[in-house]
């Protein structure tokens, strides 16, 4: 009964076209797996746009401030830094250097601006 | 008979995962190229308000002419600023370049008010009483003579205003009014004894626009009397004659700046401009001139026959920014301001000769005068304020004033955006 349905031939792939296959595939999977982890890798995170926006805000805040000092501030898992100097050669002016550094303390974001010391 | 064939369905997969992989990249790609872009927007951005706040802080020398330079010494932080005295104004131009992009903004800007110095009203001391009559109302600080200020019954009509006569604090003014800023004189004083060259013809265009970012357009006419109309004029333009130039109500104004033996401004006009003049200058009635304007009339010289030098503002008109007449010399014959009945100001005066005020005049904002003049069909009043109204605080919190005139505060700011991208 069984030799009945084998009554066709079937023809199979030979041992050779399979392993073949098989490194390909291997190949391809693997380089795709790479394309995909540096896709991931090297495209920007959240982190880091939250972390400029977070910097555009504290600065917003500061033009409007009367008061800006050095100081370091955490805000939102960021730790931001604040450094206050007067611009050089002109009186009124003082550039403030914003920092955003995340937890494992690497730097995340910063941002650079030249405001009026008394708004 | 059924095919195996394992490598065609391997490169086949191959094929797919390929496809998928080259789409990943291409749109990570473009992601950060987008990204990128906003980076770079942002940073510029934040140069331009940072280039702003530094021309706004510069001292009346530097950046008059275009100095690029880095701000912080780092990549991506140079600025280009310039500053262009404009009128009685002046004008920032900004520019920010990273890579191929670039970002601009000119603007004009002005400095705020000193409020030490600030006045409703101004007066000199002449050793006489400053009057009021009729429906006049003077809200704010004043400077008037020592003889105080009092009531007077004039064409039958007597003083029917506030009790308090001056609705504010008075306090006694000197016997010259503050001077006017040396350094902007000595600008106009260059303007107008300069010769100016420029096209002599508007070159019968209906729109004449320039750039605050390119050279000054100068239209020079000489001696030929000229009246302009059907055209609109905006932007970094000057207009400059050796005689007088007649302005059409057909004519639109844009920020642009007028020379002038005399100017004579037609019935209906709108725009605004800054118009200054030696001799004289009349609006005619219905003109609207919009904020930020300007008119002067300045003496450097003594003409060669000695007449009044005049600005006279017709009836209704409505006017805001800076009205201001200055004599050199100092002469006898003092330079005049004269408006008609209705007409709104809305802003400042400033008339180191007379100013005439007539019926229903509102000035909301600040007089500065030497003295008042009132006229009717028989008799000249001095120092009589009648039927008129001025109003310190009815002028916009946000009005800047020009560091031409004595009450300007040090600090500027803002007071037009004209071009960005």
């Amino acid at each position: 009964m069984a030799g009945s349905k084998l009554k066709g031939r079937v023809k199979s792939s030979s041992i050779l076209e399979v392993i073949v296959s098989m490194v390909i595939i291997v190949i391809v999977f693997g380089v795709a797996m790479m394309i995909y982890t540096n896709v991931l890798r090297l495209s920007l995170s959240a982190k880091k746009l939250k972390a400029q926006a977070l910097l555009q805000e504290t600065m917003l805040k500061a033009e409007h401030s009367t008061e800006n000092t050095s100081q370091s501030v955490t805000v939102a898992d960021f730790r931001i830094e604040q450094e206050v100097k007067p611009y050089p050669d002109m009186a009124g002016l003082i550039e403030i250097h914003l920092t955003a550094f995340d937890a494992n303390q690497q730097k995340i974001a910063e941002l650079q601006k030249v405001i009026t010391s008394a708004p | 008979m059924i095919k195996a064939s394992a490598l065609y369905i391997v490169i086949i997969i191959a094929l797919v995962i390929g496809l998928l992989c080259s789409s990943l990249i291409v749109a990570a790609y473009l992601y950060r190229i987008q990204y990128q872009r906003k980076f770079r927007q942002d940073q510029l951005e934040n140069n331009v308000s940072s280039g702003i706040n530094i021309l706004l802080n510069s001292t009346d020398a530097s950046f008059t002419r275009e100095k690029t330079f880095s701000l912080f010494s780092n990549d991506m932080d140079s600025v280009s600023l310039q500053k262009v005295p404009w009128g009685v104004y002046d004008i920032g131009i900004v520019k920010t370049f990273v890579q191929r992009d670039t970002l601009f903004k000119s603007f004009s800007f002005a400095n705020t008010i000193d409020s030490a110095k600030w006045a409703a009203l101004y007066l000199i001391d002449e050793d006489r009483p400053f009057s009021l009559s009729g429906k006049t109302t003077v809200r704010g600080d004043v400077y008037i003579p020592k003889a105080g200020v009092q009531t007077a019954y004039i064409d039958n009509k007597a003083y029917e205003g506030d009790k308090r006569l001056v609705i504010g604090t008075k306090r006694t003014s000197e016997r010259k009014l503050p001077p006017l800023d040396d350094n902007r004189l000595k600008q106009f004083e260059q303007y107008f004894t300069q010769a100016a060259n420029g096209d002599s013809t508007l070159s019968g265009k209906d729109t004449i626009k320039n750039s605050f970012l390119r050279p000054t357009h100068v239209f020079s006419f000489k001696k030929t009397a000229k009246s302009i109309e059907n055209v609109n004029i905006s932007g970094n333009v000057i207009l400059y004659s050796d005689t007088t130039l007649t302005i059409d109500s057909t004519v639109i104004l844009k920020n642009v700046q007028v020379y002038a033996r005399a100017i004579i401004v037609k019935a209906g006009f709108h725009g605004n401009c800054q118009l200054f003049a030696t001799d004289s200058i009349r609006v005619e009635q219905h003109c609207n001139f919009g904020y930020p304007s300007c008119l002067g009339l300045m003496r450097f010289k003594s003409p060669v026959v000695n007449f009044q030098a005049k600005i006279s503002i017709g009836k209704n008109v409505s006017f805001s920014g800076l009205v201001f007449t200055y004599d050199k010399m100092d002469s006898p014959l003092k330079p005049l301001i004269i408006t008609d009945k209705n007409v709104k100001i809305t802003g400042q005066v400033y008339s180191q000769g007379i100013l005439q005020l007539n019926d229903n005049t509102e000035i909301d904002g600040s007089v500065f005068t030497s003295r008042f003049w009132y006229k009717n069909s028989f008799t000249l009043f001095e120092n009589y304020l009648i039927n008129a109204t001025i109003n310190s605080k009815a002028l916009s919190p946000y009005y800047l004033s020009s560091g031409l005139l004595p009450v300007s505060a040090k600090k500027k700011k803002v007071l037009q955006w004209l071009e960005a991208n």
